[in-house]
């Protein structure tokens, strides 16, 4: 399967270079500190200096931005953007792939076991899954996030919510090509020897199930990492202060007229994110899905 | 005292003044003089607008007060000290030491239907308040009124017999305790007429009977309300409403940001329109670079008090309290609640506001406006904390860049060593948790504009021990059988002189036990069209006075 990831990436450049994004973002996640560090700030750190005193904007040209702050600051309170922006890269890259976690291991649990059990279980799974995608889940989210009791963190809150709405999607796929390898010789063999239905998920259906699996779950990234940008946006994402991108962009809207550097930073990384995820999962689906030809 | 309270309250903080950096004198661009006539147009956040007195919290110069008229009013100029003044009756005259009031109606006071007001129709309004059904507006008469505490309201078919009307122009209050402010709480909206035996239905605010200049002709929840002249409205006897425009359009469901851009563009009908809520920051800062609209926009000198509430309940040592007095960055505060300290208003170290009798400037923690945050960590380490405090919960509403300004403060705690997690809430869930018996949190940003300009309205409401849960804004649960023994002391004083020194020595003596940090005293900008005039803030209350504006020709 590398193999065949790397002669995609050689040959298909737009994957190329959504892989090098992806790489790159994973990279500003897992050092935002050690990056801050460099730069010199932290997105916590108020600094009146950066400021015109006379209204509060940033002092200088498109929202502030000097060799000491490389993206400007925000305006009223002086905080670093370029800190605000790469912490929020862990935020939303965290909470984004964590939740795909959560939907990939139901999802796959769930579709294998309808795919090869079928009977009633098939038939409560299918219904289930037809209910949870015409689900308006967003509204659901909201809901939960303003009652879940202020204990529960809410990044595990996030993780949890957004990572239960993922898994109709990775079921459905799951259960199709659970049907197909369930006429397969080999599988029809495991079974008249014995095995059962967990052996044979393990053993002789997962190995076979990877390659759509992976690609379902890079093209879910984005959507996932843009419902919890839609979450803080709305006010009931990461509490403050941690920076997240959705709540910058919430902000800036109103700034827009005057200051709309705080609006491009957050939303060129949001886009960023989202674009790569894309264009890297449709060339994994070209390199590891032999029904979808090459582009 | 609720609503309007917290409205002021809420709102104040997001206060922010106008005229900009470029012109440090508030309380500019209030237009020209205006003419009779014409159509008045106001843009109201709200999806509602109450027009029944008994639910009412309005300030005695704003919406309510263009339909109904009270048995006092306000008198309020800039630059002059606000007046209570007589409005249906006269000021009132004290007996038995300040506790019967006695005020006696004008002649000739008619509703808009032609029939007369008697002081039977002021004791039924007074009465309609008590009933459940319609509660929720200022309630400061309700524990001063003797029987008031068991009283159900008029429907349950008793009377309140503390309230008598010997004759149809004299009605007289009597008092469980002597009460120097009473008169201000006669202008307050129970004390508007409702015709005696009307106003039982759930919806008297969409129809009620009118005694200003102004009833309400037609009203569509979400969309408007209109109010044309009311005919029987008595000009000449009314000395605190100018009655200038033929109609008065109140549009509902405006968005405050929407506002602004209509407002700033003024095109249209938009032109004799004003803005009933603040301007926020971001809007304020793209009014810089519109001249025209710059003009329009109208600041308060001063306003309400932001301050950062300790719950002394869970924060029980003054020294850890006192420490949070030097902890605090109010420069970073008015930056974050406005984009300067011009606009945002001046930093506080006092509880009662400026511009009340009595009040005295002082400074019990005096500390750079960046604060002192070594001292702090020094109180904290002799208090027994010397590796700060954490975890303290954060609580404040989402309305208002609540949450930015709270962030501003959390920045500033955690250089003394104080760690803090803010907790958000919409208005309606933090009000609730603010005003029940248990609460939470161990801080939470509040502010609080006074219901009348007497430092009783700034102090009571917050630090006497009756105010904790129940409904009350004591958001400190400060409570001190001594500052309550006070409070009552100088409530009873009748001679204001007297009354506001011993306000003043409690804003001190309460200060000295440091439940809450004074941060500033907000200012209020608003933003008129071109063709609005008589459009002024005074020295109090920090909003327009709406009963004088009108169309300029």
């Amino acid at each position: 399967m590398p193999a065949a990831i790397l002669r995609m990436l050689r040959r298909d450049r737009w994957a190329l270079a959504g892989a090098v994004t992806v790489t790159v973002i994973g990279f500003v996640a897992v050092f935002a500190t050690l990056l801050t560090t460099i730069a010199g700030h932290d997105p916590y750190t108020y600094d009146s200096a950066a400021l015109d005193p006379a209204t509060g904007q940033p002092a200088g040209v498109l929202g502030g931005i000097s060799g000491d702050h490389w993206f400007g600051v925000e305006p009223l309170t002086g905080r670093d953007l370029f800190a605000i922006v790469v912490h929020g890269t862990r935020t939303s890259f965290f909470i984004g792939i964590a939740s795909t976690v959560v939907s990939v291991v139901l999802g796959v649990l769930v579709g294998a076991a309808a795919g090869y059990l079928g009977g009633w279980t098939d038939r409560i799974v299918t219904w289930a899954v037809d209910v949870f995608l015409g689900f308006p889940y967003l509204v659901f989210m909201i809901a939960i996030s303003m009652v879940a009791p202020p204990e529960i963190p809410k990044p595990l809150l996030l993780i949890v919510v957004i990572g239960f709405f993922g898994w109709p999607g990775i079921a459905r796929i799951v259960r199709a090509q659970t049907l197909t390898l369930k006429q397969r010789n080999f599988v029809a063999a495991a079974r008249t020897l014995g095995a059962g239905p967990w052996h044979v998920f393990r053993t002789e259906l997962l190995p076979n199930l990877w390659a759509p699996i992976i690609v379902v779950a890079t093209l879910s990234v984005p959507s996932r990492i843009g419902l919890e940008a839609a979450l803080s946006f709305l006010g009931v994402g990461v509490p403050v202060p941690t920076p997240s991108w959705g709540r910058s962009i919430s902000e800036a809207i109103q700034w827009v007229g005057t200051d709309p550097m705080l609006l491009i930073f957050p939303g060129l990384a949001l886009f960023l994110t989202t674009w790569g995820f894309n264009v890297f999962g449709d060339g994994l689906r070209d390199a590891l899905d032999p029904k979808s030809g090459v582009r | 005292m609720l609503h309007k309270r917290l409205l002021a309250v809420a709102l104040a903080a997001v206060a922010v003044t106008a005229c900009g950096a470029n012109d440090p004198k508030p309380g500019t661009g209030q237009g020209q003089q205006a003419a009779a006539g014409g159509t008045l147009y106001i843009l109201n956040q709200g999806q509602t607008q109450n027009f029944d007195p008994a639910k009412s919290q309005s300030l005695a110069i704003t919406s309510l007060g263009l339909v109904h008229r009270r048995l006092t009013g306000w008198l309020n100029a800039e630059g002059k000290q606000t007046e209570v003044v007589p409005d249906l009756a006269d000021t009132g005259k004290a007996s038995n030491d300040g506790k019967t009031w006695t005020f006696t109606l004008k002649d000739g006071q008619k509703f808009h239907d032609g029939s007369p007001i008697t002081s039977a129709d002021v004791k039924w309004g007074v009465e309609r308040t008590f009933a459940p059904a319609f509660s929720g507006g200022l309630g400061y008469h309700k524990q001063l009124l003797v029987g008031g505490a068991e009283y159900r309201g008029p429907f349950e078919g008793k009377e309140l017999d503390s309230v008598k009307t010997p004759d149809a122009k004299t009605i007289v209050f009597e008092l469980n305790r002597p009460y120097g402010d009473w008169p201000w709480i006669a202008s307050t909206p129970a004390f508007a007429p409702v015709p005696k035996g009307k106003g039982a239905e759930p919806d008297y605010s969409e129809h009620p009977f009118a005694s200003g200049p102004f009833q309400v002709a037609k009203y569509q929840k979400g969309v408007e309300a209109r109010l044309s002249r009311n005919p029987n409205w008595d000009k000449a006897s009314d000395t605190i409403r100018a009655g200038l425009p033929e109609q008065v359009v109140i549009q509902l469901g405006q968005e405050a940001s929407v506002v602004s851009q209509r407002l700033a563009a003024d095109s249209g009908d938009d032109k004799f329109a004003f803005g009933s809520s603040f301007v926020s920051p971001a809007q304020l800062a793209q009014l810089q670079n519109n001249a025209s609209a710059k003009q329009r926009v109208v600041t308060s000198k001063s306003g309400a008090l932001a301050f950062l509430a300790l719950n002394t309940q869970k924060l029980t040592n003054p020294k850890v309290r006192q420490a949070f007095q030097y902890a605090v960055d109010k420069a970073q505060y008015q930056i974050a609640s406005a984009g300067n300290a011009q606009l945002a208003g001046d930093t506080a170290s006092t509880l009662i506001t400026q511009g009340i009798v009595g009040r005295e400037q002082f400074n019990l923690y005096e500390a750079p406006p960046n604060g002192d945050q070594e001292k702090a960590k020094k109180l904290l380490a002799d208090a027994g904390f010397p590796n700060g405090l954490e975890n303290l919960d954060f609580l404040v509403s989402t309305d208002n860049n609540y949450p930015e300004k709270a962030q501003a403060l959390q920045a500033a705690l955690l250089k003394a060593g104080i760690k803090t997690n803010i907790r958000t809430l919409d208005d309606d869930a933090y009000r609730a948790e603010i005003t029940a018996a248990d609460a939470k949190y161990d801080l939470t940003l509040a502010s609080w504009q006074p219901d009348f300009p007497s430092a009783n309205a700034n102090i009571q409401p917050l630090f006497a021990t009756s105010e904790i849960g129940g409904g009350g804004y004591n958001s400190a649960r400060y409570s001190n059988p001594e500052v309550d023994e006070l409070i009552e002391e100088a409530q009873a004083t009748v001679d204001p002189a007297e009354a506001g020194k011993k306000w003043a020595a409690l804003d001190r003596k309460i200060l000295e036990d440091s439940p809450v940090v004074p941060l500033i005293y907000t200012r209020n900008s608003f933003l008129r069209g071109s063709k609005v005039g008589n459009f002024f803030i005074a020295d109090f209350p920090a909003y327009p006075n709406y009963l004088q504006v009108g169309i300029t020709p």
